[in-house]
């Protein structure tokens, strides 16, 4: 696997990441109801984020075994709760950091059959 | 003091409208955003085992050119797969409206559960015992985060 290869799945995994991040943004409650032009914003970048994630990683399944890419989506869950908790300033309780190491774990082991 | 619960006498007075409590009480509980990642999850599962299904038809079909991409559309199945993936969609988007993401993304990961399942099930593909032990990690994981957020819905 060359690094250019590594790169381009740890990439597409931030582009999956951003977009949650963004559609989470999108419907999040506030006090006041937020403007539907931003909501509408939000979701429209939140799902093109998506496309490009899935676009890469169709290219990339087309050039290496699915096996050998499939580990990196152990790194989403990881990599989501940790930026949730930075730019959303969501609270992580000790039970999700553990049922998420559990299912990156989970996902490791799953891809190298 | 508690709530005095309805006794004979108030049954009678309105029975429908203990039909009616029931269906109200079944639309709280398919709107439970929790149910709903679980609903979530089983659409996307059908959703990708549908495309697989399409996609082998297809395959089988020795198109030629153009239809060679295309020809998985074909066939009912893909379309099936298409549409439930946009319901997931729509109804992930409502999911996120209540539960924060770093709760609600990690349990949606019980997909990676499901198609492996499915896949056994639907596709006759085989699992070997590495990916059985995978899924039983992920499906504990998700337990792990589900199970506190539970109790706290049962008390409320």
């Amino acid at each position: 696997m060359t690094r250019r290869v590594i790169f381009l799945a740890i990439l597409c995994q931030l582009f999956l990441v951003a977009g949650q991040i963004f559609l989470k943004r999108g419907m999040r409650q506030t006090p006041a109801p937020q403007p539907r032009r931003r909501v509408a914003r939000d979701l429209a970048l939140g799902i093109a984020l998506q496309a490009v994630w899935f676009f890469i990683w169709i290219n990339l399944l087309e050039r290496e075994d699915l096996s050998r890419i499939f580990p990196f989506e152990g790194l989403n869950p990881v990599l989501l709760v940790v930026v949730a908790w930075l730019v959303l300033k969501e609270r992580v309780s000790i039970h999700t950091a553990l049922g998420v190491l559990l299912i990156c774990g989970g996902i490791f082991l799953a891809s190298g059959s | 003091m508690s709530a005095v619960p309805p006794g004979p006498a108030g049954n009678a007075l309105s029975s429908d409208s203990a039909a009616s409590r029931r269906k109200s009480a079944a639309i709280a509980f398919i709107l439970n955003p929790y149910v709903l990642i679980l609903v979530g999850a089983l659409l996307t599962t059908a959703g990708e085992v549908l495309l697989a299904k399409g996609s082998k038809l297809a395959g089988s079909a020795h198109f030629v050119g153009i239809l060679n991409w295309l020809g998985p559309l074909a066939f009912g199945w893909t379309w099936i797969g298409i549409a439930s993936y946009i319901v997931s969609l729509l109804s992930w988007l409502y999911v996120l409206r209540f539960i924060p993401l770093s709760i609600a993304f990690p349990l949606i990961n019980v997909v990676h559960v499901l198609v492996p399942v499915g896949a056994h099930i639907f596709l006759n593909e085989t699992v070997p015992p590495r990916l059985w032990a995978g899924v039983g990690l992920i499906f504990i994981g998700a337990l792990v985060i589900a199970r506190p957020l539970m109790k706290v819905e049962h008390k409320l």
